[in-house]
């Protein structure tokens, strides 16, 4: 089509620091080395990051579950998230060419700060579609949720000294699932997993489950 | 190129429409009037067991007014019923249950094709005339009874004058009249009453009830004393009738719970059924009525009370008790309670006959059956069988149809990649519109379409903002914006919330006019380049507007604050000072509306010469975009108002994250266009379902003797008001900028995307209407989902997209 595009600074998206330290040095981009002026941070590619236990919770949700009870779930997922976090995560995430031992004061930190985030979390949802006048209480345990399959990506940002630019994939990724997940509410087959917020509750898991395990490829 | 797209938009409209007079044909019926088909001599003895027929049609008369304690006033009709003077049904109605089907097959015994739905809205058509179709009343009028009618003049649309001999018809005009179309019914009964040997059979048909839903939904509080009203009609008739005459009181379908009808839900389709007589007291009652005791106070989820039977099984009854032959086209199978007033010898020749003429109409073979429950039985099985089969698709017609929209489309694709880059934005837009597409096959996406319009915009909403975090804010305000825009109205047949924006506004009805005051006059605002004379003529405009729909909605009896009547007295003096002021306003309606008309279209004229006399080379269409939204405003019912407000908030925000974002892309900005068109339809309140189309504004500035083509015209702007917003914001944002190339290769550069998008979108939906033709619901959602495609693409893609848009850019 003969529009001309108008000239604008070539823009990327590049979630690996080693790649953006290296080509800013390279172009002397001064907003990008001011962004990333600390050692290189980033997450291991490797298998041993992948969340099993995001599976085996999602087959507990599905088939064993009562009537998709979801805060059950979200008592179980606290434990196994921290968990996560301790054994896998943190034990794959690079801080400046070295992996730093967990800090245990940063873990009520940041579950606190989850907690904290479910309140504009749930007002996220509720502007992205959620009702506004029913079923809040279930709104608020699925940004429980959301909030809580974010943690270890919390901790790292206050590991990292809030460097969010490395780390918001995850929450894309979590957000994502939640979005495709959508796609089966207005389904007329009237089944118990169409109500609000089961559907996204699941999706939210498929998409977390995907984000960490390829997240560090991206 | 451009002459290459208009080809291609015309074949593919042509393709369409091909399509469309192959899925929806004529239905054949059966000529010719009937006759007895089993042992006709043994008819010849048998007596009518009635001589006159009163036939009380109320309109949207759903079985619980009837028989439900908390919904029905009908006091009187509960006392027959309780002594057995009354039998009471549920009668199913098929859909679609709008006024003309149902009464085609209230008379004939049919069952409905899908085109008598589209011509009960398109109003006077010759081609759903039943001159020439067998029906009960064409029996009557062969045995040279006389027929009266008064009512709803629908039924002088389906029968020719000379079945009638005195008529009254009344029209359903004005939807906001409660009163005056009852009464014009009821006038005629004390006369007709006292001289009852003049005539045979009476057929009154009462509006009222189903303005009401319409206006205030099932629940309304005008529909007690409606009731009751109704209620004292069936006492005065019955108290001046002897036994020999049968009184039948009816409606001709339902409604929900927000007072429309069309659709297929129970509601809609459960109205309810009361023969009425002295003679009834003699027999037993039905054996679902003897053991309730009227009104029945269990409320049934799905309306069903007393007996379930087929609306058309109404008229081999009346032929059986009346002993003429059941017309040709019914496939009714006749209410078994009523063999109990014929001798078992009648009865079963009566039974057999019903039997011999439905088995004609299903072209099957006569089979051996004993007993009047296996006949029964068998009948109802037919009648299920041939209710589902009743048209006949013309395979050549959908084939073409289908293959020529299939080429276009490939030819248009190949295009679209050929001429728009194969960007991200057509991949966007190839995305959304498969996205579009595969929906079509499944019924609960159809219905629910608002809800992946909305998916794609969160969507949309979600990738700007990983493109952009920067822009954080003015992506907040967009979501924010569309999420108002979403929680205005409810869409689609799922969930119905209580707390929409629309009915906050119509309790709150002081800010709903604040607001709408607001919108109204800031439109001349939202202008780029004001001068003093754009700001007068402007709010000039805007005042008419504003006073027409305070007016207008003073006269529907609708809500509207102190203060805006005192203004409304104020501006109109020979209102205030008339002894009824509401009906002094009524009558300036029209010349208001009239008024409104003439000055935009001057307002437009006039900046057209100036823009000409200056030379001007751009921008024609940022100085008349107010003046149009403006006219879509007043084509617009007084809760959605505000959603202009809102509009006119965030397209300047999409406007600039579309400059930064996507670097002016055109295929991206129609792509956005194309969603926001879609979204704000639906959350205007529309669906995919025939029964929300809008008519209340379809009259503005219309007198009694209309003319059709207006009143489509203003209905179609009307629905489509915001979709028009949106198609000509985005023509304006593309047009604000001096274009660096020719006006007419960005013109149809913008065209482009939309004609992609309605042709892979066509393609699936004709390809998914082919496939599920014998589907449950194929009347009921795809169909219309049709008709409003074919209705997108006539009058959104080319009636306003390219002819109206089309106008502009030559102009400018």
């Amino acid at each position: 089509m003969p529009v001309k595009k108008r000239a604008l600074p070539k823009k990327s998206v590049s979630f690996s620091d080693d790649e953006t330290l290296t080509k800013s040095r390279r172009s002397g981009d001064k907003n990008h080395s001011q962004i990333h002026d600390g050692p290189p941070i980033y997450v291991k590619r490797t298998i041993k990051t992948v969340p099993v236990h995001l599976l085996a919770l999602l087959y507990y949700y599905i088939k064993l579950s009562h009537n998709f009870d979801a805060v059950t779930l979200l008592y179980m997922l606290i434990p196994l998230q921290l968990a996560y976090l301790t054994l896998q995560f943190n034990a794959n995430t690079v801080y400046g060419h070295k992996i730093l031992r967990l800090r245990m004061s940063l873990i009520p930190i940041s579950l606190g700060a989850a907690l904290v985030l479910t309140v504009p979390c749930m007002l996220i949802i509720i502007l992205l579609g959620a009702p506004i006048a029913m079923l809040l209480r279930e709104t608020w345990i699925l940004s429980a949720h959301y909030c809580v399959l974010g943690l270890p990506a919390i901790y790292s940002i206050f590991k990292c000294n809030f460097k969010v630019g490395i780390f918001k994939k995850y929450f894309i990724a979590v957000a994502v699932g939640c979005w495709i997940s959508c796609v089966m509410i207005p389904l007329d087959w009237d089944r118990d997993w169409q109500n609000w917020p089961t559907p996204l509750i699941m999706g939210a898991y498929v998409g977390a489950f995907v984000g960490y395990s390829i997240g560090s490829y991206i | 190129m451009m002459a290459k797209i208009v080809g291609l938009l015309v074949l593919q409209l042509i393709a369409i429409l091909t399509f469309s007079a192959g899925f929806f044909p004529q239905k054949s019926v059966l000529k010719g009037d009937a006759e007895f088909l089993y042992h006709p001599e043994a008819h010849q003895h048998i007596t009518p067991r009635f001589e006159k027929l009163v036939l009380v049609v109320i309109d949207a008369l759903r079985a619980d007014y009837l028989f439900q304690d908390e919904m029905s006033q009908f006091r009187f009709v509960h006392e027959l019923l309780n002594k057995g003077n009354a039998w009471g049904y549920t009668a199913y109605s098929n859909p679609p249950t709008v006024t003309l089907p149902r009464l085609k097959g209230i008379a004939t015994g049919s069952t409905p094709n899908f085109l008598d739905a589209i011509l009960n809205v398109a109003g006077d058509d010759s081609s759903s005339s039943l001159e020439d179709q067998d029906s009960w009343l064409r029996q009557f009028r062969v045995r040279e009874q006389t027929i009266n009618f008064f009512g709803d003049d629908t039924w002088l649309k389906l029968f020719p004058r000379h079945f009638f001999n005195e008529v009254d018809g009344t029209s359903s005009f004005f939807v906001s009249d409660f009163e005056e179309v009852d009464y014009n019914v009821s006038r005629h009964l004390p006369q007709q009453l006292a001289s009852q040997n003049t005539w045979d059979v009476m057929i009154l048909h009462y509006l009222g009830l189903d303005h009401i839903g319409h206006k205030g939904g099932a629940f309304s509080t005008f529909m007690r004393p409606k009731h009751r009203e109704m209620d004292s009609v069936i006492e005065q008739i019955y108290s001046s009738v002897d036994e020999d005459t049968l009184i039948c009181v009816m409606g001709d379908h339902g409604m929900n719970d927000i007072g429309n009808h069309g659709g297929s839900s129970a509601g809609e389709t459960s109205s309810g059924m009361v023969f009425i007589s002295k003679k009834l007291e003699n027999y037993d009652k039905p054996a679902a009525q003897q053991h309730e005791k009227l009104p029945i106070e269990t409320k049934s989820e799905d309306y069903k009370y007393l007996t379930r039977v087929n609306q058309i099984d109404l008229v081999p009854t009346l032929a059986t008790l009346f002993n003429f032959p059941i017309p040709k086209n019914s496939i009714g199978v006749l209410i078994p309670d009523f063999l109990r007033l014929f001798s078992p010898h009648e009865a079963l020749v009566k039974l057999k006959d019903n039997y011999q003429q439905i088995l004609s109409a299903a072209g099957q073979q006569h089979k051996q059956l004993d007993g009047v429950k296996a006949h029964i039985e068998h009948m109802r099985d037919l009648q299920e069988d041939l209710a589902k089969t009743a048209t006949n698709y013309n395979y050549k017609l959908l084939s073409i149809g289908f293959v020529l929209l299939f080429l276009v489309t490939l030819k248009v694709g190949a295009l679209s990649n050929k001429e728009l880059n194969s960007s991200i934005a057509l991949h966007l837009l190839v995305a959304v519109s498969l996205l579009l597409s595969f929906s079509t096959f499944g019924s609960s996406f159809v219905e629910e379409e608002h809800q992946l319009w909305w998916w794609s915009s969160v969507g949309l909403v979600g990738l700007s903002f990983v493109k952009a975090p920067r822009r954080a804010v003015s992506i907040f305000l967009i979501l924010a914006g569309l999420r108002f825009i979403r929680g205005w109205n409810n869409s689609g047949q799922k969930y119905i919330y209580e707390h929409t924006m629309s009915e906050i506004l119509k309790r709150h009805y002081h800010w709903q006019w604040v607001l709408n005051a607001v919108t109204i006059l800031a439109v001349p605002l939202g202008r780029r380049n004001q001068t003093l004379r754009s700001n007068l003529t402007g709010f000039s405009l805007s005042a008419v507007c504003l006073v027409y729909k305070a007016a207008w909605n003073v006269v529907n009896g609708e809500q509207v604050p102190a203060w805006l009547q005192k203004v409304l007295l104020e501006i109109l003096p020979d209102a205030a000072k008339s002894a009824d002021p509401i009906e002094a306003l009524k009558t300036q309606l029209v010349p208001m509306a009239r008024l409104f008309f003439g000055a935009a279209l001057g307002l437009v004229l006039l900046e057209l010469l100036l823009h000409r006399l200056n030379r001007q080379s751009d921008g024609l269409l940022e100085k008349i975009h107010s003046t149009i939204t403006t006219i879509l405003i007043f084509q617009t019912s007084s809760t959605n108002i505000p959603q202009f407000l809102v509009f006119q908030i965030i397209a300047p925000l999409i406007e600039s994250l579309w400059r930064r974002l996507w670097g002016s892309n055109v295929t991206a900005l129609m792509t956005i266009g194309l969603v926001l068109q879609h979204l704000t339809f639906f959350q205007f309140g529309s669906t995919n379902s025939i029964a929300t189309v809008n008519l209340t504004n379809a009259y503005n500035g219309v007198s009694e003797n209309y003319n059709i083509h207006v009143v489509g015209f203003l209905m179609c702007v009307g629905n489509f008001a915001p979709a028009i917003y949106w198609s000509t914001a985005c023509l304006k944002i593309l047009y604000t900028r001096k274009p660096q190339y020719n006006k007419w290769q960005l013109f149809a550069a913008s065209r482009l995307p939309a004609l992609l998008f309605y042709c892979i979108f066509g393609c699936f939906l004709l390809g998914s209407c082919v496939i599920q033709r014998y589907h449950l619901f194929i009347w009921s959602v795809f169909s219309p989902k049709l008709c409003y495609y074919v209705s997108w693409n006539l009058f959104m893609h080319a009636v306003v997209g390219w002819v109206l848009e089309g106008l502009v850019v030559v102009l400018s």
